[in-house]
């Protein structure tokens, strides 16, 4: 079995730091007013934006569990 | 075919005739593709933006060929051998940059009309920012241009002869000779071409790869014996998706997360311009958005599989037959060795040449880029300095695509010259590691505190470059300076820390960025001292020469670590103050329309009045020309424009209906005053002209803005 610094802790660093980086440009972007989330179409791309990052989030759990069980 | 006994020896004259008679047929039909769209170009702007036209699923397609080429084959395929499905890690890291992306820089480079990266620095900072901005840009394409020819020939090299006899005289075969042959054939339809030419080739290219990719995979996975053999040959640890957190050194997870995942992420985002210009060339925001989108959510995991599977498959294959692919096959061969097993002649024929042309797609792209730097960023501003005469707009245009051309062929000289300094690396994956890890980041600093803090200023930003770029230049030369962020990754001494350095990198040059805007108000007092001074201009040109010693020495290694660092921070300070000194800044010129906490004035700006956000239709109509009216307008009936919510003024974009086409028949204008024929559009001809339209086609026309 693979050990923790080869599953886990990268998943948990990529997604720990990537989701600092990406929850503060969706902050920033919020506050800078360059999404409007009144706009019917801004709303639609912030929820793409969501959807994005847990996408990849449970694409990589997903897979990590598959390598170890499958 | 002729295999050596492997011991990271190379492979020589892998596929039959067949084979080249394939590749050399799908070349040609490639370069006769983009020879036929090279006819849509009628100025600049179509030779290096395609006219700002295409539908978001042209551009995602086209995209692909880029993405894939530029993070190639070669070296996932590689490290697929060598470290399993981690080699996808770099495909599947990029999402945490694209809010910044989707929201800031991309409607800022379109509705600030930028033609290129350095020409925000100009309008963000000053002229000088545009300067250092060119300079460390045309360094990073033309040694992404060298990566790319690199990886060419390490592709085309298993696949010829050792030598070749020629009138008797008898030739070697070298990676360079390669390359040299692969570049004339690669400068020839960009020259010619365009990017109307590269967006169709590289959008063929794109449906192709992805095929060619997942039948590799299909043939590889069934070689073995299907898809369970395949999955229990392979070592648990080379099924995960991420490596090892910080060995071996040559291919960690924290590294490649800095160097790819921050670095290259918000350098293939922000700073490549070759991709920009893909985007620029959608018809709106919206559907450059898409675009991105769609490319980062589907088609870059899609196209992990199709650069790394061969290298998985030649794992299986050496655990379960290791005669018929050892274990230390050169891993940068492992490709060619996977396609010429696995498929038939001809079919692996086909495999080769869909590739090998996908990547002269990436190379393509990225020297007319290059190519659009130069002219925007060079070749106009000394224009202007001379004063040259460009009254006639028709003659500046022929001039300029003239100069676009030939300096296509220069950069692909240039580029074949960057080789020389990445042949070292033991594959190309970490000779692009470090090349990223080390062009990257002040551009990357410069462009993403530019673009999200109104604060940093033109002092902060030149300091950036000059300050920051000392700073790394000590990491190269002493990477001792490195070793604190380095995670527990073992230096290597020959290629100390290839890919955590950009996590360094990026620190100073953030640091540095920091530090002179936050101490602004300081500078100010000071300069405004030395400027109250007599022989104040005296002093600030001594200061500058004893920066430009300083960098000198700090370049060629001159003094102990300590003293170097010292010399940094002098550089640092003095750099803040000539800037202060010699150039204007306004805190809010150079803000308005430039951040992105002021979009909606780089939209006004974009349209030239209050932007109609008010959601119409979108309607057909068939079109008339104008007679004798050379407005470049165009006029709808009054009940028209009210389905559309427009009025007199706002912009319209007007494409041919066929969907298909992508938006290649189409043009933006500018609505007219009405007339009561519903149903009707009258165009000019030179507008005809522009959209490519055709007599009696129905047109779609929508309100922009």
């Amino acid at each position: 079995m693979p050990s923790f610094t080869h599953t886990w802790l990268p998943y948990i660093y990529l997604y720990g730091l990537g989701g600092i980086f990406f929850i503060s440009g969706m902050l920033l972007v919020k506050k800078a007013g360059a999404i409007d989330l009144t706009k019917k179409r801004h709303r639609y791309w912030y929820r793409v934006l969501i959807f994005g990052f847990f996408y990849f989030m449970i694409l990589h759990a997903v897979w990590i569990l598959a390598a170890m069980y499958l | 075919m002729e295999h050596k006994p492997v011991n990271l020896e190379s492979f020589h004259n892998i596929g039959t005739s067949t084979d080249w008679v394939v590749m050399l047929l799908y070349f040609f039909i490639v370069i006769a593709f983009g020879s036929y769209f090279g006819r849509y170009n009628r100025s600049t702007k179509d030779f290096f933006f395609g006219g700002r036209r295409f539908s978001w699923w042209l551009i995602a397609f086209s995209i692909v060929a880029t993405g894939v080429g530029s993070h190639s084959f070669i070296k996932y395929s590689a490290k697929g051998f060598e470290h399993g499905f981690s080699s996808t890690m770099t495909y599947i890291n990029d999402w945490f940059f694209v809010p910044f992306f989707l929201f800031g820089w991309l409607p800022i480079i379109i509705y600030t009309k930028i033609r290129s990266i350095p020409e925000y620095f100009e309008r963000r900072f000053t002229p000088s920012a545009r300067f250092l901005a060119t300079v460390l840009l045309m360094l990073y394409m033309v040694g992404y241009i060298g990566i790319g020819f690199l990886t060419l020939g390490k592709a085309a090299m298993p696949l010829l002869p050792e030598q070749f006899t020629l009138f008797g005289t008898t030739y070697d075969i070298t990676l360079m000779g390669v390359i040299i042959v692969i570049a004339v054939i690669t400068g020839f339809y960009i020259t010619f071409g365009g990017q109307t030419a590269v967006i169709f080739t590289d959008l063929l290219q794109g449906f192709i790869l992805l095929f060619a990719g997942f039948f590799l995979f299909f043939l590889g996975v069934s070689y073995v014996g299907g898809w369970d053999i395949f999955w229990n040959l392979l070592p648990t640890s080379w099924k995960l998706p991420l490596a090892d957190f910080n060995q071996p050194n040559s291919f960690n997870f924290v590294g490649i997360f800095w160097q790819d995942g921050v670095a290259g992420s918000i350098g293939f985002l922000f700073m490549n311009m070759g991709l920009i210009m893909r985007f620029m060339a959608t018809k709106n925001v919206d559907e450059g958005r898409k675009a991105a989108t769609f490319n980062i959510l589907f088609m870059l995991p899609l196209s992990a599989i199709v650069v790394g599977n061969a290298g998985w498959i030649g794992k299986a294959i050496s655990v379960a037959e290791p005669n018929v692919v050892p274990p230390n096959t050169n891993p940068d061969e492992i490709f060619v060795v996977v396609a010429s097993l696995v498929a038939l002649p001809g079919v692996f024929g086909f495999i080769m040449a869909s590739l090998t042309a996908a990547l002269m797609s990436t190379v393509d792209t990225l020297i007319n880029a290059t190519s659009a730097i130069y002219i925007n960023d060079i070749y106009r501003p000394i224009k202007k300095f001379l004063k040259s005469d460009d009254s006639d707009k028709k003659k500046t245009d022929k001039r300029e695509l003239t100069a676009a051309r030939i300096s296509s062929i220069a950069i692909t000289i240039l580029g074949v010259l960057s080789v020389l300094a990445f042949q070292s690396f033991p594959t190309v994956y970490e000779a692009h590691g470090f090349f990223h890890s080390t062009l990257t980041p002040p551009l990357v600093v410069a462009i993403f505190l530019g673009l999200f803090w109104r604060k940093y200023t033109a002092s902060g930003v030149i300091t950036t470059f000059v300050g920051g770029v000392a700073f790394m230049i000590l990491g190269l030369h002493d990477p001792i300076v490195i070793s604190p962020f380095d995670h527990g990754i073992m230096m290597d001494p020959n290629h100390p820390y290839s890919y955590i350095r950009a996590l360094y990198n990026m620190l100073v040059c953030f640091g540095v960025a920091v530090l002179i805007t936050y101490s602004t108000d300081y500078q100010r007092k000071v300069v405004a001292k030395i400027k109250a001074l007599s022989n104040g201009r005296t002093i600030m040109y001594g200061v500058i020469f004893l920066t430009i010693v300083f960098f000198l020495m700090v370049t060629f290694n001159v003094g102990s670590v300590p003293v170097q660092f010292i010399l940094i921070t002098l550089i640092v300070i003095f750099t803040a103050l000539s800037v202060h000194f010699f150039i204007k800044y306004d805190d809010q010129a150079n803000t308005e329309g430039l951040t992105v906490w002021s979009v909606q004035k780089a939209k006004e700006y974009f349209k030239g009045s209050k932007v109609n956000e008010e959601e119409g239709e979108v309607i057909k109509v068939h079109w008339k020309l104008k007679e004798g009216d050379d407005e470049e307008t165009v006029n709808f009936s009054v009940n028209d424009m009210k389905k559309m919510k427009a009025n007199v003024g706002d912009l319209v974009y007007i494409s041919d209906a066929r969907k298909y086409l992508g938006g290649l028949k189409s043009v933006h204008v500018t609505f007219g005053e009405p007339h009561n024929e519903d149903g009707i559009v009258y165009i000019t001809n030179e507008e005809k002209l522009n959209g490519q339209f055709i007599d009696g086609r129905i047109l779609t026309a929508e309100k922009e803005m």
